[in-house]
């Protein structure tokens, strides 16, 4: 080993004309700037990326109470994550783990052979880096896949199955931030087996890696045959560390990127073709990804670093990687897909500001990934009962799209309708520092009428478009797609998302009295039947119900909300399903005192899936259970004797018996 | 070997551990009144699985010290040497340190390696805010909140973990076990080899994936 590994490094010292070695990419580095963050994304071998990492952060860094430093609004451009790039691996990917080249343990891929013939490949590594948020900062040091936050977009299509190679290479014995060097990776919502679901148990070491097949099929494989069910088409889903105990640290460090996979109904381009929507799609050109978190920064260090807070949470709001960054656009059809990564207690309530200060319509076309079988537009005025800034029944904030931790909404803003030299806005309803330094922010001239600069998260600057722009899309169809029908189900299932009441002991945050247990199902799902689930935030305790707002996310397949009930004049009853709502979801929000009644499908796959709260500090602590799906009859019995059994553990050890 | 010096062994903590600006140095005394550093002789470089109780408690303290006690039975062999089990008390003013000698013997819980705490009110408050602080002052300021949670924490690694005292028994030692140190990559060659060999053991028995 050590022989082969010295034979690599000759290799690179002798050919850096031509290939990128270390010191090349460090000069493309110096004569253009942003291009020494893409770069490890185009290089394929490991010795090429064999460079040095970045230093970590001293050791006393500054606490969660610090005031992040001031910034200059709209002075960088909006960053779009650069395309992850196929290319073959070495040593190349097996049906059972590669334990001997460095993969780490996994059941088998499920159905191997009917999706590896075709598949393309690609690496992603997490690794620490540099990151800049804003141009008046210093770099920031955080973990990427691939050294650069956000990580890579994967650009996937339909019928084309994919192997994504996770590696760890974060620093083995851990740095002085909160991440934490093992990783579990979780593409948010893939129709996939277990082994490749990035299930939180399942994590591994640095110097250890693990190949996910995505097999980008619809669900429905085993009814339809082929490659399952199109009107099961997703488009947009993230991927992120799931580390049981840690997913917060790690996302927070930046371990989280956007996966987006094109079929016939949305081509990934705008021309004309068979069953084309014809949305805008040109992925950085015209269809941004907008991957919204919030950070805390140290002051300029001796480094010349501002360093991240070690905390979830801040008082900057970030897109894309970027504080208040501004996108040049043409007067034409734009699509964004919005995502929230949290990382806890964010909620986006997202309007569009125009040039007068009005509040302007942004039109949803799909949510989670799902097109709505019709495009919803929001707005305050004709469209203002649209709006899923709801709690009961009442519209908290009008005109607003409300993106929850881990939600996805695709909207399509029509910048036709304003002029050139035109700005608008696209703001939260909470304020972040921009200039402040004790007094409060200052607006800066030229804002319309009643915006504050804190509430803004990006500006979008109208200019003509230029003959050689592409020119813009249709009319958005009014029929994006057809659903499914909503399945009929075969059994019903109750997840109680709880907080201990004051008082009492312990004080956890669970799911059906239980906390997160990797070795122990709660719920046992035979496949291919569907299933109807009460998500219930309205467990009566003896402080009446929990106060605690919980983003519910449930792993594998989408399902569709029946049913909402939320407590109006104190009476526990059924409130309207929003617009927003009413389509294909993975991510349903409840409110204290709220409730969903969802159907979903469990089909094609075996194994261990999740549900969880989707604010990460509340899936740390605890509030994720995991569920499993089995083949047959008799493993169902041997999946629920196994939670007979837990439940006897449980009740001894709350009559204070020692368990054998 | 007095305690203390025992205690105070050579181990070596996380090159980024906090040290005592974050854990506090505080004087504590043990049950068997022996003055004790909070960082310096109790956490400094070691793993740990820290409780708060108090002596008096009928609620979840006894029964979560019977759960400590059962998993001390299978760390039986790490007990003392690198993994050491610490039961403060959120009382401090009632607990002497007899008093938790006798919450100890009684529970047959005097043993080797695991110390139940007693000291300063104020030092003890702000050890439980440091360990246990979930950044909401509602539950923060309650006391009895964390009670039924382990603390799992190995300053080698810089690892703060927690475990639910409820959980199945394999669950806690689980998350113990996700404090250890960091391996060696033999070592994790080792482990990887016996994690395949259990998967696959599993995938026999229950006809599908169960383990991790």
């Amino acid at each position: 080993m050590p022989k082969k590994k010295a034979k690599n490094r000759q290799g690179v010292g002798k050919k850096t004309e031509g290939t990128i070695s270390r010191r090349n990419v460090l000069k493309i580095g110096a004569a253009a700037g942003a291009a020494t963050v893409l770069a490890p994304n185009i290089i394929t071998t490991r010795k090429a990326l064999a460079f040095a990492d970045p230093v970590p952060p001293p050791l006393v860094q500054c606490t969660a109470a610090v005031r992040s430093p001031v910034h200059t609004p709209f002075v960088d451009d909006l960053p779009v994550p650069f395309p992850a790039i196929d290319h073959p691996l070495n040593p190349q990917p097996t049906e059972t783990a590669n334990t001997g080249a460095g993969e780490w343990p996994r059941v088998a891929h499920q159905r191997w052979a009917q999706f590896t013939p075709a598949h393309v490949t690609t690496e992603l590594e997490a690794r620490p880096g540099l990151h800049t948020f804003h141009s008046n900062f210093g770099p920031s040091y955080v973990w990427g896949f691939n050294g650069v936050y956000p990580g890579p977009t994967v650009l996937n299509r339909y019928g084309k199955p994919t192997i994504v190679r996770f590696r760890n290479s974060t620093p083995p014995n851990g740095d002085n931030t909160f991440g934490h060097p093992e990783i579990t990776i979780h593409l948010h919502n893939g129709h996939h087996g277990s082994e490749s679901d990035g299930f939180a148990g399942d994590f591994f070491p640095s110097g250890r890696w693990k190949d996910n097949l995505y097999p980008n099929c619809y669900a429905g494989l085993d009814t339809f045959g082929g490659n399952g069910d199109p009107r099961e088409k997703m488009g947009t889903f993230w991927y992120h560390d799931h580390r049981a105990e840690k997913t917060l640290n790690n996302n927070v460090m930046g371990l989280n990127g956007m996966f987006i996979v094109y079929d016939p109904t949305d081509p990934g381009h705008e021309h004309p073709s068979a069953g084309s929507l014809q949305l805008p799609g040109y992925y950085g050109v015209t269809d941004f990804p907008l991957i919204l978190t919030e950070k805390r920064f140290c002051a300029l260090d001796a480094q010349g670093r501002n360093e991240l807070v070690n905390a979830a949470g801040g008082d900057k709001w970030i897109v894309n990687g970027a504080i208040q960054p501004k996108l040049k656009v043409r007067n034409r059809k734009y699509r964004f897909r919005i995502l929230s990564t949290g990382p806890t207690t964010a909620q986006w309530d997202l309007r569009l500001i125009g040039p007068t200060g009005a509040i302007e319509t942004m039109t949803v076309v799909a949510t989670d990934a799902n097109f709505l079988e019709h495009p919803v537009p929001v707005d305050a005025g004709a469209n203002a009962g649209n709006s899923n800034a709801i709690v009961g029944t009442t519209i908290i904030t009008p005109g607003a799209v409300r993106v929850n931790v881990a939600e996805r909404y695709d909207v399509i803003i029509d910048f036709g309708n304003y002029n050139a030299g035109d700005f608008l806005y696209l703001t939260d309803v909470r304020s972040q520092v921009v200039n402040d330094t004790g007094s409060g922010n200052t607006n800066p001239p030229g804002l319309p009428p009643g915006l504050n600069i804190g509430n803004v998260i990006m500006r979008f600057d109208v200019v003509n478009r230029e003959t050689w722009f592409p020119q813009d899309t249709p009319a958005i169809p009014q029929t994006l797609c057809t659903f499914p029908p909503i399945c009929e189900p075969d059994t019903t299932f109750q997840w109680n998302f709880t907080r201990d009441p004051a008082g009492s002991n312990p004080r956890f945050f669970r799911i059906n009295n239980r906390v997160f247990d990797a070795n122990l199902p709660q719920h046992c799902v035979l496949k291919g039947t569907c299933e109807e689930w009460l998500i219930n935030n309205n467990t009566p305790n003896a402080d009446g119900p929990t106060n605690w707002k919980h983003p519910v996310h449930i792993h594998f397949e989408e399902f569709r909300i029946l049913k909402r009930f939320a407590i109006i004049n104190g009476v526990f009853q059924e409130v309207p399903v929003t617009p927003l709502s009413q389509g294909r979801k993975d991510v349903t929000a409840v409110e204290p005192g709220e409730a969903a009644l969802i159907r979903m499908n469990f089909r094609d796959y075996i194994g261990k899936y999740l549900i969880h709260c989707h604010n990460m500090g509340h899936e740390d602590a605890f509030m994720m259970v995991a569920w499993h799906i089995v083949p047959d009859a008799a493993a169902k019995a041997v999946c629920d004797s196994q939670i007979v059994q837990a439940n006897k553990e449980f009740e001894a050890k709350l009559r204070g018996e020692e368990v054998s | 070997m007095d305690r203390r010096s025992m205690l105070s062994r050579a181990f070596k903590p996380h090159r980024y551990s906090q040290g005592a600006a974050k854990f506090t140095n505080a004087v504590l005394r043990t049950q068997d009144n022996q003055e004790v550093r909070f960082y310096d002789d109790l956490i400094k470089g070691k793993q740990c699985v820290i409780n708060m109780m108090y002596a008096e408690c009928h609620g979840a303290c006894p029964l979560v010290t019977t759960v400590l006690k059962r998993t001390y039975r299978d760390l039986k062999d790490r007990m003392g040497k690198d993994l050491f089990f610490y039961s403060i008390s959120v009382k401090p003013q009632d607990d002497t340190p007899a008093a938790l000698k006798h919450y100890a013997e009684t529970r047959n819980a005097d043993l080797p390696g695991w110390y139940f705490l007693t000291g300063d009110p104020y030092d003890i408050e702000t050890i439980r805010f440091r360990l246990f602080n979930m950044g909401h002052v509602g539950i923060d300021l309650d006391f009895a909140m964390h009670s039924g949670t382990f603390r799992i924490i190995n300053d080698a690694t810089n690892y703060w973990g927690h475990a639910g005292a409820f959980a199945s028994q394999r669950n806690i030692m689980q998350r113990i076990a996700w404090a250890d140190p960091y391996k060696s990559a033999a070592e994790w060659d080792v482990y990887a080899r016996n994690l395949q060999t259990l998967i696959n053991k599993d995938i026999k028995k229950y006809g599908y994936r169960r383990d991790v």
